[in-house]
Order: C-alpha cells, then structure tokens, then sequence
C-alpha cells in the first residue's frame, strides 16, 4: 500500500521547496509591478506638468492681440511695395542684431523708397539667455509700440533695442528703460506704460514663436525674400543686401 | 568585475538621459519646437511627442541610475538612442542645419554639420552601452538586487550555478 505512505522527507523537502518557488514569484510579479506602476506614474505626472506649462495655441482675446499686425507681423512699407521680406526675429538674438547691423540701413532706404515693405514677425525663445526674461519683455514692448503708436514708430523702437542689445546672460534692459525708448522713437507714454509692463501680449509672442516654426524656420534671424527662405544668415545678409540694391 | 562595468553603463547612460530631460522640462514649447525641426513627424503628433519625450527621458534615465527593471528599461533607452540616431543621420543627409535638441535648445546651427558626426558617435555609444545592459542587466548597486531577490537563501543543492541563478533578470 505505497499510496497510504507518509511522504518521504525528500518528498516534503521538495513539496516544500515548490511552494517557496511559487510565493517568489509571485512577490517578484508583484514588486515588478508596483515598481513599473511607481515609473508609470513619475512619466505621467511629468509629462502632464510639462503639457500644462506649455500654453503655446492657447487662445487670445482681442485685448491681447496688438493692432497694427498682420498675421504674426508688423508691416513696415508700403504695401504696395514691389518685393516683400519677412524677417523672424528674437529681441536677445545676437545674430540678428548683426543681421540688422549689417542690413538695417540699406533695407530702410529702400523702404523708403517704396521698393520693398518688411514683415517683422518678432518671437521669444531666448529668455533662456536672459537672467530676467529680457527676450519675451522686449518682444511684448514691441507688439505694443505696434499697436500703439503704428509700424513706423514699431521700426525706430526695433532698431533702438538692436542697437542697445544686452548681452547673452545677463540682466536686459527693465520695463522703464524700454518704456523710455519706446517714447523716444515716438510713442506715447501713457499708451505704452502699462501695457509693457504687464506683458499684455505674452500669449500672443507664444504663439507667434510657435507660427516661426511651423513656417519652417527653426532659428533667428529668419529670412525670406519673396516666401524664399533664406538658408542661413550669413547668405541672408548677401541676399537681402542683392535684393534691395 | 562586469558588474561593475554595468553599473558604470547604468549611470553614465542614465545620467545622461536624466539630464536631457530635465532641461527640457521647462520649456516645453521648446521641446516641441526642436522635434518640429527634423521635418519627420506629421504635425500631429509633434507637440505630444515633443510634450512626452523628456518625461520617458527622466523615467528611462532614474530607473537607469536607479537599476531598476534593468533589462526592460536598457531596451527602451536602446530603442530610443536607434531613433535618435536615425533622427540626426537623416538630417544631416538632407542638409538640415539643426542642433540635435538633445539637451534643450534646438532649432538652427550654423555649426550644425560639423557636430553631426560627433552627436552620432555619442548616441551610438550610448546604444553600445544599454545593448550591454539588455545582454547583462545584472549589476551592483542596484534595485533589481533587492527587487528580484529571493525570499530565501537557494537549496544546498542549488549552490553551484548560483552565479547565473535564473531570479536574476
């Protein structure tokens, strides 16, 4: 009657060394899972704070849209004007400010001279290299003066913030000195005062640095002559130079 | 000693993902831009990938220095290193002049082209080095040791291939 035997002891031995392999495994799945559910979470919340912070589409309300702009752009020109230039630029980017250096005259001259009318779409990724966020500051003052005071007043305030340009890293111009330029190129104090100082055009700089992208420029100063964009700066420069002579 | 060599692939591969993602995760608007950049991705698709990539950075990069999930972790940062790879080869081949946004930033760089060749050889050898985890994700000073730990010391009987027990994965 083997059946009705007792278990050897090697029998239970292995019995029970079974029974230990299975519990293992099962605390193994289960530290794996709460382990892969602790990564899970850290992703999500991550990647949701990272979304929510991104307020880029968000949409604005009229008092948040200058006037004075067509699309994400200043006009500056006649519109009737033979040729068009759109320039992307960042108020932090020291390459455009070479850009404007190298072209500025030349470009305003034949502005002037009805040849050509410039789209100034001005954007804001560089507060990066700004310790107090000079970039998107400068940018909204732009939009205000804009709307403010018109296109022609917008270009003297664009070429005073090129030729007072801060470094990279550090501290830019406060709101009172771009205040004092603005009324210096023309604009009116009273007008342009609160608005700079309460960046009333932040959302619309997001969205319009957003529109750089999308038109398929991925870097400052960016520079179409006729809806062709320019490769880089360096041919920018000759080309718009060849262009308005 | 090869555990310890792949604790030192942990942290250097891990490291250098955390860091990746976390200077993106201020500025996402940025991250979204950078992956805009490659012209690879239907527009659709590019500010959620450009909104949840440096979030599976940071997850890939802590479990890495952590060593946690070792083996599943190193395939995904492998993966990921390919997609890179493939990212910045084929914008370099079509005369993209771009920052790869690896670590932030992005979008145009005169120098682009001449750092093309660099960026690939360091993502390449990132990918050398989380295939070495996939192959041994056994290392010291990790997680795993204590996640796939058993609760008990192995039979007598066992003692001998102890060195490559199957627990360990």
């Amino acid at each position: 009657m083997t059946t009705s035997k007792p278990p050897s002891t090697a029998e239970r031995a292995a019995a029970a060394l079974r029974e230990q392999q299975r519990r293992e495994q099962r605390r193994s799945l289960a530290i794996v899972g709460a382990v892969v559910a602790v990564l899970v979470i850290i992703g999500g919340l991550t990647w949701f704070a990272i979304s929510r912070e991104d307020t880029t589409g968000a949409p604005v309300a009229a008092s948040g849209t200058p006037g004075n702009t067509d699309g994400y752009s200043v006009v500056v020109g006649a519109a009737d004007a033979p040729l068009t230039m759109k320039f992307y630029e960042d108020p932090q980017c020291p390459i455009c400010q070479q850009f404007e250096a190298q072209v500025g005259p030349e470009v305003a001259a034949a502005v002037d001279a009805g040849k050509v009318k410039v789209e100034y779409h001005i954007v804001s990724f560089l507060d990066r290299a700004s310790t107090n966020a000079y970039s998107s500051r400068a940018a909204n003052a732009l939009y205000v003066v804009a709307d403010a005071a018109g296109p022609d007043v917008f270009k003297k305030f664009h070429d005073l913030l090129y030729e007072n340009q801060p470094a990279e890293n550090s501290a830019g111009p406060d709101d009172d000195q771009l205040i004092q330029w603005a009324v210096q190129a023309g604009a009116d104090e009273d007008a342009v005062s609160q608005p700079i100082k309460d960046d009333v055009y932040a959302q619309w700089v997001t969205n319009a640095t957003d529109q750089m992208s999308k038109d398929g420029v991925n870097g400052t100063p960016g520079v179409f002559i006729d809806d062709k964009l320019q490769p880089d700066p360096g041919t920018a420069v000759s080309a718009v130079l060849e262009a308005v002579k | 000693m090869k555990e310890w060599f792949g604790t030192l692939a942990r942290l250097v591969v891990g490291g250098v993902w955390l860091a990746a993602g976390l200077l993106k995760v201020t500025d996402g608007a940025g991250s979204v831009r950078a992956v805009r950049a490659y012209d690879l991705l239907p527009e659709s698709v590019v500010p959620t990938v450009g909104h949840a990539l440096p979030a599976l950075e940071i997850v890939v990069g802590l479990a890495l220095v952590l060593g946690a999930l070792t083996r599943w972790v190193a395939v995904v940062s492998a993966l990921l290193q390919l997609a890179f790879i493939i990212g910045i080869a084929s914008a370099w081949a079509r005369g993209l002049q771009i920052d790869c946004g690896c670590f932030g930033g992005g979008g145009f760089d005169a120098d682009a082209t001449s750092k093309y060749p660099w960026e690939i050889a360091r993502d390449t050898g990132l990918l050398l080095l989380s295939l070495w985890l996939v192959r041994r994700p056994r290392t010291r000073l990790s997680l795993d040791t204590f996640i796939f730990r058993p609760l008990t010391a192995p039979p007598e009987r066992l003692d001998h291939d102890d060195e490559q027990a199957p627990v360990h994965r």
